[in-house]
């Protein structure tokens, strides 16, 4: 019950004022018809008990499932499985992630399906799989992090460079909506137990950068993407 | 649109939803049955869970589907069309520093940069820097549809700086900035103002919704980890500078 009134108070804390700031539009500046806003008070309800209930449902039973898998997988005792099954993880958190679907369905819209949802969402999924796999051999080797985000970095703004311009803003973005409420208590659950047993560091959550990684694979995905189309 | 539409449509987003969740569930089923050997009463708290994220998503997705990304939409058409249609530019600041400076993941990471720097960032500081920054990282991008700023423009040299100022801070620190870059992209920000940034976009004259509507995200994401390295900066500046004169 605890539970529910601190996740319901973190929803409403982070709808709230938003949803105020546009009604403060509406009256003063949009006026839109009564219907629509009334249409955006649904959307704003529905979205907000859909956020409620995906937080404490992620909270009670996917979130276990990491965190147990994150500390299962490091008894294997073998870096290719943890590096394996960290990918496959990384990438069913990403499909599962609404973030991500979002922008999906924003862009195939505005593409007019051209770019369309599925595709964008698995090729995030793959970019951001990888990455978590790099990043828990970053962990076992003790990789510095700002090595592999100069390169990582340098890589996409080379690549963007050669991708045709529609792909450029989307794959940033894409890289933003990764770290949404699914695909990062996850990639934290895995990071803190692979590297609780691997690398003999203390089981904190802090410090790993491995959000920062999970950032760059999509963006290169997306770019990579890009390419095939043109 | 006349009438208002609540169900229409969730059918798919059901499917969509259980589509989303089925990897996840299939990998779970074999960790299960291969590693983990959980007892049974743990694994049904683990599939109510399930359920729960299931209808969750599904609730949320038909949400933004119904409400969020048209309304978001018409109202950023609406702007676009506005006399004085610079007023997109203020709204978008005032929307990222009211979002920012409410969004519970933001005090979280302020409340870990406290501890890390022992102090001297202290929490009100750093919320009032977030927050600034994520409102001119939207009045930015609202600016760029506007006047047709290409993304990189302002990425190039946003990252470069953002690169640089890394290679000069801890381990720890760097982790802790470039993990920050998603506290402000939070559900209302990836959904409704985006939707909205998409409308203003298609309105916009000689603009295209696709070039130009998307960039906003990253935009925002670049913010947290700009603030976050400038105020360790600032701090280990007030470090060295206090050490030198106890010395």
């Amino acid at each position: 019950m605890q539970n529910l009134k601190e996740t319901a108070h973190e929803v409403i804390m982070a709808v709230l004022p938003i949803a105020g700031v546009v009604f403060l539009m509406q009256v003063t500046i949009i006026w839109l018809p009564w219907t629509s806003f009334f249409q955006f008070v649904i959307g704003l309800l529905m979205v907000s008990t859909g956020l409620v209930l995906f937080l404490l449902g992620v909270h009670v039973g996917l979130l276990p499932i990491g965190e147990m898998i994150g500390a299962a997988l490091p008894r294997t005792g073998k870096l290719w499985l943890i590096v394996l099954f960290s990918f496959i993880l990384g990438f069913a958190a990403t499909v599962a992630e609404p973030d991500v679907r979002v922008l999906a369905t924003q862009v195939d819209t505005v593409s007019g399906g051209e770019i369309s949802r599925n595709l964008l969402i698995y090729s995030v999924a793959l970019g951001l799989a990888f990455f978590v796999g790099l990043a828990m051999i970053k962990i076992v080797f003790n990789i510095p992090i700002i090595y592999i985000l100069t390169a990582g970095y340098i890589l996409a703004f080379g690549m963007a460079w050669f991708a045709p311009a529609d792909f450029i803003p989307i794959s940033f973005d894409a890289g933003g909506v990764t770290t949404g409420p699914m695909a990062v208590p996850f990639i934290l659950a895995l990071g803190v137990g692979v590297a609780s047993v691997m690398s003999g560091k203390s089981a904190s959550s802090d410090g790993f950068g491995l959000v920062a990684l999970a950032s760059i694979g999509p963006i290169l995905a997306v770019l990579i993407l890009g390419m095939f189309f043109s | 649109m006349s009438d208002i539409i609540i169900i229409e449509g969730i059918g798919h987003v059901m499917m969509e939803v259980a589509a989303a969740l089925l990897p996840l569930m299939l990998f779970f089923l074999f960790f299960q049955v291969f590693y983990l050997k959980l007892p049974r009463k743990k694994f049904i708290d683990i599939l109510k869970g399930v359920v729960l994220t299931f209808a969750g998503l599904t609730l949320f997705l038909q949400g933004v589907h119904v409400g969020f990304l048209p309304v978001g939409k018409e109202m950023g058409l609406i702007m676009a069309e506005l006399p004085y249609r610079w007023i997109i530019i203020p709204i978008g600041f005032i929307l990222g520093f009211v979002a920012t400076f409410a969004e519970p993941a933001v005090r979280i990471l302020n409340h870990e940069v406290d501890k890390v720097t022992s102090g001297y960032i202290p929490q009100r500081v750093m919320l009032y820097t977030l927050s600034v920054g994520v409102g001119i990282s939207i009045a930015l991008s609202m600016a760029k549809i506007l006047f047709g700023i290409p993304l990189m423009h302002l990425l190039i040299p946003g990252y470069f700086i953002v690169l640089l100022m890394a290679w000069f801070t801890s381990e720890t620190f760097t982790s802790i900035a470039f993990d920050s870059g998603g506290v402000a992209t939070g559900p209302m920000t990836v959904t409704f103002i985006s939707a909205m940034s998409v409308g203003v976009a298609t309105g916009t004259e000689g603009s295209n919704p696709i070039l130009d509507g998307f960039g906003m995200i990253a935009l925002v994401a670049l913010a947290p980890i700009l603030c976050v390295l400038l105020l360790g900066m600032i701090y280990k500046l007030k470090e060295t500078q206090s050490e030198k004169q106890n010395a």
